[in-house]
């Protein structure tokens, strides 16, 4: 069967089995072109796709998915389905569903000759290795992403939109004497056209090699200064906390604070699954609620959880449209393109500029926001950059660090991780910086 | 899955199509994820994955494509896209004219599950999951607690153009706690996950009361914590889990992912003393029923016991099909993939550092001030540099010789290869346990172990 077929063939037998479902699919396309020493090393071209089922039986939500689309998987996904929703003991609803219209977000974005794609990855690998303090190019290439998403349900809703990204970049490892450091950056853009490898490998290099001859940091508490990619790492982790669901878990510290300064007056957060060529904009959530924008924080003030339709009536609070399934899940609620109102009052004076954190996964609790990360940075005085400092770790809670936030840049930058983050640099009061 | 004949027209094609070399590695996989909250069923999903990659060799040049179409002519569509994004397209090469003689593997069932998953329905599952639950209710402060059953049954296909024709059926499952306490505004989690390649016999091993118990303990235990103090100190790191620190430290710059590209600090060392002579180091594939375990790689090949150092010794490293090629290091068995949709790199399976002669007791009583790392959360490496993070999950304070108050927040910070000399001992307590390892060819399942080890010093980040 199809994907279109297969949604077809679902929908009608959970009528005959009289269950409420609404079908997600999901179609990728996938082309990754990796360089290494002038050649393309790995060339990636992939298709994938697959359905995902949420039904509601007795009241209650059950979950399915598969990718064999035969009529044996079909029925048993349904079964399963059926079977995880009679078993749950919570309750559960599909939303009504309305018309969502079929959306293209990538238009030609992607279109161009497979030739002049092989040509880009080339040409930033080869400006990668063009620098005397490159010791090995571990890859740079070019990625391409493009999806078809829709969505249907036994309750109205119908919807389809395609969207995609085109990304470029590197790892390369640098050294002078006997100091190494490893880079890594991905720049990622709406169009093919839009990127530029010769200024993304510049960028990497020169981002890498400012890190060389870095000096150990004494221990103690520094003003910090965080760069859009490592205050994006932190947005990522918070972004669990401005989770309804979590804050439903009980696994947000956020919970019942709507209305009280949460951080310093000058942070605005924002999410806006709307925003023109968006990295992560999409026309509606994954049950079909259509997309607006939504101020998280405005002027340091809480002012709501991101949530979906079962999150916001168990809270009793607005639904922001910002559920989210891939076809291989279940419901969750995830940000779109998250971001840090730029303010443009930063000024650099004497601190610790901290281009990078490492290990986030597992060195920053998202329940209690408490965080010890090993970080890269510059060591900042006179209102520039002086030397490079190593082998720290930054703690501290995103709570207090939102909370002595005294300054922002005026660009954004965004990075990707899940959902899309932006940042400019971010001026941090004071941290707790573990050195020799 | 699929029948010799299909899989033999692809590969030939594909020899036509001037590839040195073909796999097609296909995968048939049932998942099921239970989670129950408050003392009822919250969520579950079951679902399959059902695809097929095809890699592609032109010299070391590696083309991949992968599908959901397992059809012949869904195999040879995807085929002919890799060859026209290769440029091969319209080279006929005479190779592949004659036929494929498979060597067939068969499985010899040296992970095979004792309860099979098919043994027991949903509801003895439920069951099991709220006694985790109902394990970690040991104190009013305990909050919140989520307990999970991830059961993960994976079939796969591997054959390639030397004749390699490998099937094997993978069982795991794991149980995952985790428990939220709570005091003021003051919440700390605490965690306990074991996993193997079994079926439900899992819950003989693993009681889950006890395992919610050990997760609610930690939990406890961090929520009267202080935080960790700031600098560099001696640390004693636990046994099991505490292994993570050297598979980011030390394990990912042996893989020849890394190596062959130079891109390891630990290239080109073999035969030197990279290491404490205290440290062996190995990396084994083969322990029945361990979580990484498999019979035979993602690239067909039986798995191996990889001694990688041996006192100190550099003596191995980590070998795929692609790093042979590029290095001319023998293959070890260690091609492995999260699933059809990446390409095999080498990866670690079970590592750890073998048991040495030391009494726990002894490590702790000759340090003055120190941390005990008792429990160890994820970390993160780069081999470049041989930089690494890790997270201590449950720590204490080591003064004079003594375990003394926990301490939370404590992230450990250095270089990989300079913390392997600082191992000045070893104890015999060696024990494994599970995580999930990310990297080129995606998440695979992976265990870390050691026994207890004393580093004399690393960085410790805690509050300055």
């Amino acid at each position: 069967m199809t994907l279109e077929e297969a949604k077809g063939y679902l929908l009608r037998r959970a009528r005959e089995l009289g269950l409420q479902a609404e079908v997600l699919f999901q179609e990728e396309r996938e082309l990754s072109l990796r360089a290494r020493q002038g050649v393309l090393e790995e060339i990636k071209e992939a298709r994938q796709g697959g359905i995902g089922l949420r039904v509601v039986a007795g009241g209650k939500v059950g979950y399915a998915y598969t990718e064999e689309l035969s009529e044996a998987a079909l029925e048993w996904a349904l079964a399963e389905a059926r079977d995880n929703a009679l078993l749950s003991g919570k309750g559960g609803f599909l939303p009504e569903g309305r018309p969502l219209g079929s959306h293209d977000l990538l238009g030609e974005g992607l279109s161009a000759p497979l030739e002049a794609k092989k040509e880009a990855a080339l040409a930033l690998e080869r400006t990668l290795r063009e620098d005397p303090r490159t010791r090995s190019v571990l890859m740079g290439g070019y990625q391409e992403r493009e999806v078809r998403v829709a969505l249907a349900s036994t309750q109205g809703a119908e919807g389809a939109f395609r969207t995609g990204l085109a990304g470029m970049g590197g790892s390369l490892v640098m050294g002078e004497g006997a100091s190494l450091k490893q880079g890594w950056d991905f720049r990622l853009a709406k169009e093919f056209h839009a990127l530029d490898p010769g200024r993304t490998a510049l960028e990497i290099r020169e981002r890498t090699a400012r890190l060389l001859n870095a000096r150990p940091l004494p221990t103690g508490r520094y003003r910090a200064y965080l760069e859009p990619k490592a205050m994006a790492g932190l947005l990522a982790v918070f972004a669990q906390a401005l989770s309804g669901k979590n804050a439903l878990e009980g696994k947000s510290r956020l919970l019942g604070r709507i209305g009280e300064q949460v951080a310093s007056p000058l942070v605005t957060l924002v999410d806006d699954p709307t925003l023109e060529r968006g990295l992560l904009s999409r026309p509606f959530d994954a049950e079909g609620t259509p997309a607006r924008r939504t101020v998280v924080i405005e002027k340091g003030v809480f002012k709501t959880f991101l949530h979906n339709a079962e999150t916001a009536r168990a809270l009793g609070q607005e639904n922001t449209g910002h559920a989210h399934r891939r076809y291989r899940g279940t419901l969750d609620v995830a940000p779109s393109n998250l971001y840090l109102e730029p303010v443009g009052n930063l000024a650099l004076t004497k601190g610790v500029l901290i281009t990078e954190f490492m290990g986030l996964h597992a060195g920053a609790n998202s329940v209690s926001l408490d965080f010890s990360l090993q970080a890269l940075g510059l060591w900042v005085e006179e209102g520039a950059a002086r030397y490079a400092v190593e082998n720290f770790a930054v703690s501290g809670n995103l709570l207090e660090l939102l909370q002595a936030v005294e300054a922002l840049g005026d660009r954004l930058e965004w990075e990707v991780l899940g959902a899309a983050f932006g940042s400019p640099v971010v001026a941090v009061a004071e941290l707790s910086f573990a050195g020799t | 899955m699929l029948q010799p004949e299909l899989v033999e027209a692809v590969l030939r094609r594909a020899l036509q199509g001037g590839a040195d070399f073909a796999e097609v590695y296909a995968e048939r996989s049932k998942r099921r994820r239970m989670t129950v909250r408050s003392g009822k069923l919250e969520e579950a999903i079951s679902g399959l994955d059902y695809g097929a990659g095809i890699r592609l060799f032109f010299g070391t040049e590696v083309v991949y494509a992968y599908t959901n179409d397992l059809t012949q002519e869904g195999l040879l569509e995807a085929l002919e896209t890799l060859l026209r994004a290769k440029g091969a397209l319209g080279q006929v090469d005479a190779r592949g004219a004659g036929g494929l003689d498979f060597r067939k593997t068969l499985p010899q069932g040296l992970h095979t599950p004792k309860v099979p998953l098919s043994e027991k329905d949903k509801r003895f599952r439920l069951e099991r999951l709220l006694e985790a639950e109902a394990g970690a209710r040991i104190s009013p402060e305990i909050k919140q607690v989520e307990a999970s059953l991830q059961e993960w049954e994976q079939e796969v296909l591997i054959a390639n153009t030397e004749g390699t024709w490998a099937e094997e059926k993978r069982v795991r499952t794991r149980l995952f706690v985790l428990a939220v306490a709570q005091e003021g505004a003051e919440v700390q989690t605490g965690v306990a996950a074991p996993g193997k390649s079994v079926g439900l016999e899992l819950f003989q091993l693993y009681p889950p009361g006890e395992v919610g118990a050990k997760a609610a303990r930690q939990a406890l235990t961090n929520l009267r914590a202080k935080p960790a103090p700031a600098g560099t100190l001696p640390v004693v790191v636990g046994n099991g889990f505490g292994g993570v620190i050297f598979h980011e430290a030390l394990g990912h710059l042996l893989e020849t992912t890394s190596v062959a590209k130079k891109a390891s600090v630990l290239a080109d060392r073999l035969g030197e003393e990279v290491a404490s002579p205290a440290v062996t180091y190995i990396d084994d594939g083969t322990l029945p029923h361990a979580w990484g375990s498999t019979e035979v790689d993602d690239e067909g090949r039986p798995t191996e016991r990889t001694v990688l150092i041996e006192r100190g010794i550099l003596k191995s490293y980590m070998v795929d099909r692609l790093g042979h090629l590029l290095t001319g290091y023998p293959m070890t068995g260690s091609g492995r993939r999260q699933d059809y949709t990446f390409a095999p790199t080498s990866r670690m399976r079970n590592t750890f550092i073998a048991p040495g002669d030391r009494e726990v007791e002894d490590l702790i009583a000759g340090v003055e001030f120190g941390l005990y790392a008792k429990e160890m959360g994820g970390g993160q490496v780069k081999p470049g540099s041989g930089e690494y993070n890790f997270a201590v999950q449950e720590g204490y304070i080591i003064r004079h010789g003594r375990l003394e108050e926990p301490v939370r927040g404590a992230m450990l910070v250095g270089k990989g290869p300079e913390t392997i000399r600082k191992v000045v001992a070893v104890a015999k307590d060696w024990e494994n346990a599970p995580g999930m390892c990310g990297s080129l060819s995606g998440m695979v399942p992976v265990e870390v172990g050691q026994p207890h080890v004393l580093v004399s010093e690393i960085v410790v980040g805690g509050r300055a």
